[in-house]
């Protein structure tokens, strides 16, 4: 495959650094190179958060995501989607939460948005709103092909306590189902 | 080549993984962002091979706990990030004037002061060559990839034992943070590479410490074994007990330098990439090689001959080779996250000033379009 760059963000605290990881480590299991980094602010909570993930079959030696090489976009807040949307390529995806992202009529045209509830469905469908990281693991995954859903699937659950294994994978399908929906 | 295995894993896990595969027993310090990775995974792995790991109360105890650690015999460090190394600096200074074998991993952030915490910077070079005040000669190593926070902890702790001085290893956010996939030794190789500090085993009424050759370090037995020495920050003589006999002060600073001076074969480390065929050469180290490597990659596409001179460790410097490669190049450009700490080195290795300089000092990381940038505007 050729190189794929996704970036989530949000505001610190919100769980956006586990899907990095766990989209780097599956790619890596599936015999390729993913990185992830993670650029945030000195607020523990509250603060623009970027986490870029690349995946590739070649070695990737620069491990940030370069601007406007972005395919790929996820954000669950206004002030990060901002500072960060400039990175996605023209005609890239972004998935936003649009009970807290609103994006102008310029960016609709630039970009295929797609508005998703990422945050409500993990709170009142899944019914814990630490699972939005597995939601949008799921969206992500949907949206770009980046990897065999079963390894992904399992990478993430080797990365979760068992007693919530369940509730992840519920998590994992309710996202597949809506980004499903939002591509039709 | 020796075995290796794979993980998929940070700079700042690697570094704590590398301490204990190492061999080391023990660590303390104080949790500093963007270096406390280091302190959870230590304080997670250390407990189960029946080592230590301490929070301490602030960084200076950190410090102090681990000397005395390494007092007693075993391998300990300590990690932190540059506002923790200047709290730390003082014990670092007693650390060279005992020699006491220690390990300090330095994840440097943005300074000075608190500065930029959660951000890269390559601020703290200059720092880690004299941390303390006085005259001692430092050991700094720089991790350049994922690997090498592995591989140069590792080496740390072999060198802190050969030399018997602190040995910092400089790490900065990005390799820190970074999460991808690490090719490392395996634990058994890096079991079968462990050179312990030499120990005196005549008897006890002739031990002294401190009388060693003149390009030797000192030999520490562990404390409580029998073996007394006097342990200080003071000028001391052979036995470690205070003294200001002329020749006696002399020699002991004359021998902090020599018994690095003249073994800085074993402690030479750099990496030459593409510069074979190269009309310009690219230096820098840590996480800015990271850009430089792409950038190098990139110019070449475009048929412009770069390529690039890494140290690994930085003190001392490579100063032949990079007085050598300043004969062959021309066209050198100094890449660093800080405002030119080491591109003086440079500068003074070469013998000569027309070295061009990129700097970024906003905590943000070089992107090699940055480089790319840079090369094409000067060359």
């Amino acid at each position: 495959m050729s190189r794929i760059v996704m970036r989530f963000t949000g505001v610190g605290g919100q769980g956006v650094l586990l899907a990095g990881e766990i989209f780097a480590a599956a790619k890596i299991k599936a015999g390729g190179y993913g990185v992830k980094t993670a650029t945030y602010t000195s607020q523990v909570r509250g603060g623009p958060t970027v986490v870029d993930i690349q995946l590739d079959d070649k070695e990737i030696f620069y491990p940030y995501a370069i601007d406007g090489q972005v395919d790929f976009m996820l954000s669950v807040a206004e002030a990060s989607y901002k500072l960060f949307k400039n990175g996605v390529k023209e005609g890239g995806t972004i998935v936003v939460e649009p009970n807290l992202v609103h994006p102008t009529e310029e960016d609709r045209k630039k970009w295929n948005i797609v508005e998703i509830p990422i945050i409500t469905i993990a709170k009142e469908e899944v019914g814990n709103v630490i699972t939005q990281s597995v939601v949008a693991l799921a969206i992500a995954n949907t949206f770009t092909q980046a990897l065999d859903e079963q390894i992904l699937i399992d990478t993430m659950l080797s990365k979760v306590p068992k007693k919530v294994h369940e509730l992840n994978l519920k998590a994992y399908e309710l996202g597949k189902k809506y980004a499903l929906e939002a591509m039709k | 080549m020796s075995a290796t295995r794979e993980v998929i894993s940070s700079g700042n896990e690697l570094s704590a993984m590398a301490a204990v595969d190492a061999g080391c027993m023990f660590f303390a310090g104080y949790p500093l962002t963007p270096s406390s990775e280091v302190m959870h995974v230590s304080s997670d792995l250390l407990p189960k091979k029946g080592g230590t790991a301490i929070q301490m109360e602030d960084e200076i105890a950190g410090i102090c706990a681990a000397i005395g650690a390494s007092m007693s015999g075993i391998r300990a460090f300590t990690a932190t990030s540059g506002p923790g190394i200047s709290l730390k600096a003082e014990n670092l200074g007693l650390a060279q004037m005992a020699e006491v074998p220690l390990v300090v991993i330095n994840v440097m952030r943005g300074g000075p002061s608190t500065g930029l915490p959660t951000r890269v910077s390559q601020g703290d070079v200059a720092q880690a060559k004299n941390p303390s005040h006085g005259d001692y000669k430092s050991i700094t190593l720089c991790a350049g990839n994922l690997e090498e926070c592995y591989t140069e902890t590792v080496r740390a702790f072999n060198l802190a034992d050969r030399f018997m001085q602190p040995i910092i290893v400089l790490l900065d956010e990005t390799l820190g943070h970074m999460h991808a996939k690490a090719v490392i030794p395996t634990v058994e190789a890096v079991e079968a590479d462990i050179k312990l500090r030499k120990t005196f085993d005549g008897p006890a009424e002739e031990y002294k410490p401190y009388g060693v050759a003149q390009d030797e370090p000192a030999v520490l037995n562990p404390m409580f074994t029998g073996y007394r020495y006097h342990f200080t920050g003071l000028h001391h003589d052979a036995s470690g007990f205070p003294t200001e006999e002329i020749e006696t002060c002399r020699k002991l600073i004359d021998r902090l330098f020599r018994k690095v001076e003249e073994h800085e074969d074993e402690l030479e480390s750099y990496e030459e990439y593409m510069l074979d065929d190269a009309d310009i050469l690219l230096i820098g180290y840590g996480s800015a090689s990271l850009a430089i490597r792409e950038a190098v990659n990139v110019l070449r596409e475009q048929g412009v001959k770069a390529g690039m001179f890494r140290p690994i460790t930085l003190w001392p410097s490579p100063e032949a080779k990079m007085h050598e490669l300043g004969q062959k190049f021309d066209k050198v450009l100094s890449v660093e996250l800080n405002m030119g700490q080491y591109l003086e080195e440079i500068q003074r290795s070469m013998g000569r000033l027309d070295i061009e300089k990129l700097v970024k000092v906003n905590g943000r990381p070089f992107s090699p379009a940055d480089i790319i940038e840079k090369v094409k505007e000067v060359f």
